[in-house]
């Protein structure tokens, strides 16, 4: 080989390797609107980007997996806690983790009202973008591995995938189906609660739940309208606000962090299933 | 140092040198944080001090390829620099732009945006310090009328990291896009320009170094220039998994992204050819270990622990773990930090006063102290990511409780980022002990 047939060879293969390079980005450029939702690109979306910049929040978090490994990924983070909680926690995160158990903590960072909506909002924006995916299974902030063997996928799950790892099917017991459920209901359940007592996440353990509510129950603390535990669970589920566990974490001035969507998200056979599933926690 | 003018290195040098240490000391910082709990919570976070770390080592290896390219074209050209008072008007202004704009990051003065962090200003100035540096090489060269390949090499790789430069000034509504067009900057800097600008460098000090063949050691350059590219271009595909981008750049990305270390193989292979050919005769032993130890270091942190976690299969379980920081580390200071100093230590002896009795005992105890700490806290990095993989992603252990299952990785971290840091010192040490000299000596390099 002479000089000249390296440089021919360099210059080239560089040729070649930008005209394909620049194709990819033409065609990208022609499905970005539709990956990524662009008509749901709000004022308020970019508002929320920009709080994102202004605060360094890349620098310790990761969104899409891009950006530091300091503190947990937050690209599903909104399909995993609902938006009360979100803002709750940004008011100031100390109420929700300790420094001395997790050796690590956010600081609070007296982010206006707006600024915390509309984070929030980009957060709600970036967790529909269409990413191949990603990620195969849940990144949680805490708690996890206490739940039962299904593992289920970034809250996407189909039923293929469902069905391979806790096989059942409409036959099933109410209470397998219910087990299935606690890992594939949409937000899913198991990002903020565990099943072993004690280790409380996003939301309490409900491990002992049976026990407990029984004492509940019977000890005239409780606000809502259930009588017996089917009818606390179900209440529980569909209007998390009728009756609050105490806790800074859990709830801001009565209201429940817990999601009030699976009313709607969930039919009623469903929501039976699951109740049945969770009564058996004793 | 054959050219008067050549000493403008000097003082380029030496500002990397004292970026570099205070680039370890905010490193320390953030690793310790990894432990917790943090007394500097409020006073100087975690966000704060990794962005200091990161850009400290973006703007102290910049300014080293500026010194070294100062030094390395008289030489190649045969001829003194066009304008030494420009080219310390540019080393003052960017010293400046550097100091300010870490001092603003206190403050969090800055993008918020990855690696660009630097508030547009700064870019405007950084964009400013590039054209004269630009300007004075090319009239430079244009003076001498001699252009070697290596040069050319060189003086293309920095023209285009000034071009690919202007993507990271514009803003984009879609955070998507924003991704797809950050990476045009910085996976295109480090796995392509950078790498040419590395080829340049290297080639120069083999020449220099082993007397290999000028003719073959740069007809070996295009080709690796070749490979660079041709894997490099496409090969920004790896940065594309998983942000929202259409579903064929995860195949391409993956074919491409393994190609990539087929240049850096070739790097190695040919350091190592030129070295064997010459038996390794030139009097400046320390820089011929630096030299190879780039090669070898590059092709074991950019190339292997790249090849890692470069597969689309694998990268669904590893991507934005602890993984990431293990390559980040590794490919980093392998290629652009060793290059760096590998220069540096081919220049100092003209560059400064010989001691008495002077011998190199310090820089050796420098350079393997530093391998041996960068080996140490790369097996911490990868060791703690292998375990935040399994518990986290694969077995769904939360991020927080997964952290505290991988402390010990973290203390092994620090461990050996000390022993990193105390070779660097020596380094600093070294480099400042002596006196500058300033007058031509023909028998110099």
């Amino acid at each position: 080989m002479t000089n000249r047939q390296g440089r021919l060879f360099a210059i080239g293969s560089t040729a070649v390797a930008a005209i394909l390079f620049l194709v990819m980005t033409l065609d990208s450029h022609r499905q970005f609107p539709e990956l990524t939702n662009a008509e749901n690109i709000t004022p308020e979306v970019t508002h929320g980007k920009d709080v994102w910049h202004k605060y360094n929040c890349i620098n310790c978090h990761t969104l899409f997996g891009e950006g530091a490994y300091y503190a947990p990924d937050l690209t599903k983070i909104a399909k995993h806690r609902g938006d009360p909680y979100l803002h709750a926690y940004m008011r100031d995160p100390s109420k929700f983790y300790n420094e001395q158990k997790h050796r690590r903590l956010m600081p609070k960072q007296d982010l206006s009202e707006k600024e915390i909506k509309d984070l929030v909002t980009f957060l709600g924006w970036v967790s529909e973008v269409d990413n191949q995916g990603w990620p195969p299974r849940p990144i949680l902030v805490t708690g996890g591995m206490t739940t039962p063997t299904t593992m289920g996928g970034e809250g996407e799950i189909t039923d293929a995938d469902a069905a391979s790892v806790t096989p059942v099917d409409s036959g099933s017991d109410p209470r397998a189906l219910g087990e299935q459920l606690f890992s594939t209901a949409v937000p899913t359940c198991k990002a903020c609660h565990s099943l072993t007592p004690g280790a409380d996440g996003a939301g309490p353990s409900l491990g002992g739940l049976v026990t407990r509510t029984k004492k509940l129950l019977e000890s005239g603390d409780y606000q809502g309208e259930a009588t017996d535990v089917e009818s606390y669970l179900h209440e529980s589920i569909v209007s998390p606000s009728a009756h609050v566990v105490p806790g800074d974490m859990y709830s801001a001035g009565s209201t429940s962090f817990m999601p009030a969507s699976y009313a709607d998200s969930l039919s009623e056979k469903e929501i039976d299933q699951l109740v049945a599933f969770l009564a058996t926690l004793k | 140092m054959r050219y008067k003018s050549q000493s403008v290195a000097y003082w380029y040098f030496a500002v990397a040198m004292v970026l570099f240490g205070l680039q370890l000391v905010f490193g320390l910082l953030s690793a310790a944080k990894y432990l917790g709990p943090d007394p500097l919570l409020y006073i100087l976070p975690f966000d704060v001090t990794k962005m200091i770390h990161t850009n400290l080592l973006i703007v102290w290896v910049l300014t080293g390829f500026m010194g070294a390219t100062y030094w390395l074209i008289p030489d190649e050209s045969r001829t003194e620099l066009h304008s030494v008072k420009l080219a310390y008007v540019q080393l003052v202004l960017w010293t400046l732009m550097g100091v300010a704009t870490i001092f603003g990051y206190f403050f969090r003065y800055g993008t918020g945006n990855k690696l660009l962090e630097q508030p547009l200003p700064s870019k405007i100035v950084i964009v400013i310090c590039m054209l004269i540096f630009l300007y004075n090489i090319g009239m430079t060269i244009k003076k001498a009328g001699r252009f070697t390949t290596t040069e050319g090499v060189l003086v293309l790789g920095l023209v285009s990291s000034a071009v690919l430069f202007f993507p990271a000034l514009l803003e984009y509504g879609n955070y998507t896009v924003s991704i797809f067009y950050r990476w045009w900057t910085i996976h295109l800097w480090v796995e392509g320009v950078w790498m040419m600008i590395l080829g340049g460098f290297l080639a120069y000090l083999l020449i220099r170094l082993s007397g290999a063949d000028r003719e073959v050691m740069e007809k070996w350059l295009y080709v690796i220039v070749g490979l660079v590219f041709l894997a490099g271009i496409i090969g920004t595909a790896h940065h594309y998994y998983w942000v929202g981008v259409p579903y064929y750049w995860l195949p391409i990305g993956g074919f491409f992204s393994a190609l990539e270390p087929l240049a850096i193989v070739g790097m190695a292979m040919y350091a190592y050819g030129a070295m064997r050919r010459s038996g390794l005769s030139h009097p400046n032993v320390l820089a011929l270990h630096w030299t190879l130890g780039c090669a070898i270091f590059t092709l074991f942190g950019a190339g292997l622990l790249g090849l890692a976690h470069t597969w689309p299969s694998i990268n669904k379980w590893t991507h934005g773990t602890l993984i990431t920081a293990m390559h980040g580390h590794a490919a980093f200071y392998g290629a652009y930090a060793m290059i760096v100093l590998a220069m540096i230590t081919y220049a100092l002896p003209s560059l400064t006063h010989p001691r008495e009795n002077d011998s190199n005992v310090i820089g050796y105890w420098s350079f393997w102290l530093q391998l041996a700490g960068m080996f140490g806290m790369t097996l911490s990095f990868a060791t703690a990511g292998i375990g935040q993989v399994y518990l986290e992603r694969i077995m769904g252990m939360g991020y927080l409780d997964a952290q505290l299952k991988i402390q010990i990785h973290f203390i092994m971290l620090i461990a050996s980022a000390t022993l990193f840091t105390a070779g660097v010192g020596l380094f600093i040490f070294d480099f400042f002990r002596r006196r500058p000299r300033f007058e031509v000596e023909e028998s110099g390099s």
